[in-house]
């Protein structure tokens, strides 16, 4: 028997309830799982799920330029590989990296650069390795909370972190942190990433339609919930040594 | 036997602050009362001067005025009269490529490996077609003097000095940089304590390898456990106490003594 899918988005994003077609409410977020320090080879390295979204990120560096003539004399380079896997979306996905997959390795590269101090490392490059195991809305946002996490993780000095989440308008609502079908389904999409040295927004696409007043209010939301995913991000990053003094003194007591 | 061993500066910084283990990561607020403190090791203004901000992940540390943040996990900055253990990666008629685990290869140049020939001193008739520098081969392990390292340009080396030279022999393994103060200890206790209980040669240096060479393979394995046991909870009270008893259990364990 043939399996036939419709390309059909629903008509309705809204439940009869309020609630979103997940079971959300309108500020709520998916739920968010990171972890640091998971791959061997990598100088840092860090996942997250976040909701049905699952991506790896590493980080190498500072290292030698390949290509030669890409290093520059008096900074070093931010180079970012997104990348996804041809089984992360419903139809397969041509593994050969695309028009999208270079424009966003460009976007989330030119959102880290103010936090890293690469004037310090002259004619070496960092790289950031991107893996998009399993894509469901707003891998951008989530690719570049990961990346920041992962070179948190390498060591390489940083004004801050950077979390980045998508908003959004559906069905006449403003809503935040947008899954896949809205993102497809819904009138407007804004990806946002916020740097956290001086509060500053590091980027913001638009896609869509949305009044001014509208903007603000959202920016606000959006604010507030970076504000979660970053005490994510800061606890991910700091369990990692504190479990292993739990343990020791777990350790301990059960000798005494 | 030779005392082979490199003291770091660093390495009270870690053992010192032993009340204040508060971990910070990059961008997390340090103090607020920026007319108190000036920001030190690891550690920036923001823009308005109204906050002092870490740049690492690392943990807090309090230093009369300044405020520090020692790096948990990073990368080894070559430091001119820094010793180190290199690896010659490549070699041509005027130069020695070498890996020393920094950002970039360092350079070891002929006229940094002449020979002392005390032979030679007063003697009139030596041959003169006798070389006069040491050669290396590419996978050579060196123990080496950084000459100079700067931010542009690579570092260059030197095997001319005391304990300086190619190694024969031994095991070379590689730990996180920031994590060698640690290791050594408080006026070198740490390493102390680990030649004693192993009875192996260490010789630790500051970008991150660690030669050992012991009279027993038994031994040597118990060391490098060890090491690697010291990195993964640098970041713990009570390490050299906790790392005596594990060796001696383990010594009881494996049957060696």
């Amino acid at each position: 028997m043939v399996l036939l899918i419709k390309d059909e988005y629903p008509e309705k994003l809204f439940q009869e309830n309020g609630k979103r077609l997940d079971g959300r409410d309108k500020k709520e977020l998916r739920p968010i799982k990171m972890e640091v320090d998971i791959l061997k080879n990598a100088d840092g390295s860090a996942y997250i799920e976040w909701g049905n979204n699952k991506i790896f990120a590493a980080v190498f560096g500072p290292r030698e330029v390949h290509p030669h003539h890409l290093s520059k004399p008096d900074k070093g380079i931010l180079r970012v590989f997104y990348r996804m896997a041809t089984y992360s979306v419903f139809d397969r996905k041509r593994p050969a990296p695309g028009r999208r997959e270079k424009e966003i390795s460009m976007i989330i590269a030119d959102c880290l650069e103010p936090v890293l101090f690469l004037e310090l490392y002259p004619g070496t490059a960092f790289e950031i390795f991107i893996e998009v195991i399993d894509a469901d809305g707003g891998t951008r946002c989530a690719s570049t909370t990961v990346a920041s996490l992962a070179l948190a993780d390498a060591g390489i000095p940083m004004k801050s972190l950077v979390t980045a989440l998508a908003v959004g308008k559906i069905d006449g609502e403003l809503v935040v942190d947008l899954s896949g079908i809205e993102d497809k389904a819904g009138e407007g999409d804004l990806p946002i990433a916020i740097t956290w040295f001086n509060d500053e927004i590091s980027l913001l696409q638009f896609d869509g339609e949305m009044d001014l007043s509208e903007l603000d209010t959202i920016l606000k939301d959006a604010k507030e919930a970076a504000k979660k995913i970053y005490e994510i991000q800061v606890n991910t990053l700091k369990n990692k040594y504190i479990s292993i003094q739990n343990n020791i003194e777990k350790e301990k007591g059960g000798e005494d | 036997m030779e005392e082979e061993e490199q003291v770091s500066q660093e390495n009270n910084e870690i053992e010192d602050e032993e009340a204040s283990r508060e971990l910070v990561v990059p961008g997390e607020v340090l103090t607020e009362e920026v007319q108190d403190f000036i920001p030190g090791r690891g550690t920036i203004f923001n823009k308005d001067k109204t906050k002092i901000i870490s740049l690492h992940i690392g943990l807090k540390n309090i230093n009369k005025n300044y405020i520090n943040v020692i790096p948990l996990r990073g990368i080894y900055t070559p430091q001119p009269g820094d010793k180190i253990i290199a690896i010659v990666v490549d070699k041509n008629p005027v130069k020695y490529k070498c890996d020393i685990n920094a950002k970039d290869f360092a350079q070891l140049k002929p006229r940094n490996t002449v020979k002392r020939m005390k032979s030679r001193i007063g003697k009139r008739n030596y041959d003169r077609e006798e070389l006069n520098t040491e050669k290396f081969d590419i996978g050579d392990i060196l123990i080496v003097k950084v000459l100079s390292a700067d931010r542009l340009n690579k570092p260059e080396l030197t095997t001319i000095g005391k304990y300086l030279g190619k190694k024969n022999g031994g095991i070379v393994i590689s730990i996180d940089p920031p994590k060698i103060p640690r290791l050594i200890g408080r006026n070198g206790s740490m390493i102390k304590m680990l030649k004693n209980l192993t009875k192996c040669n260490i010789f630790v240096t500051q970008n991150g390898r660690v030669w050992i060479k012991g009279d027993n393979i038994a031994y040597e394995r118990l060391l490098i456990e060890a090491i690697y046991k010291i990195e993964r909870e640098a970041h713990t009270t009570g390490l050299t106490d906790r790392m005596q008893l594990f060796i001696e259990n383990e010594k009881k364990n494996r049957g060696i003594e």
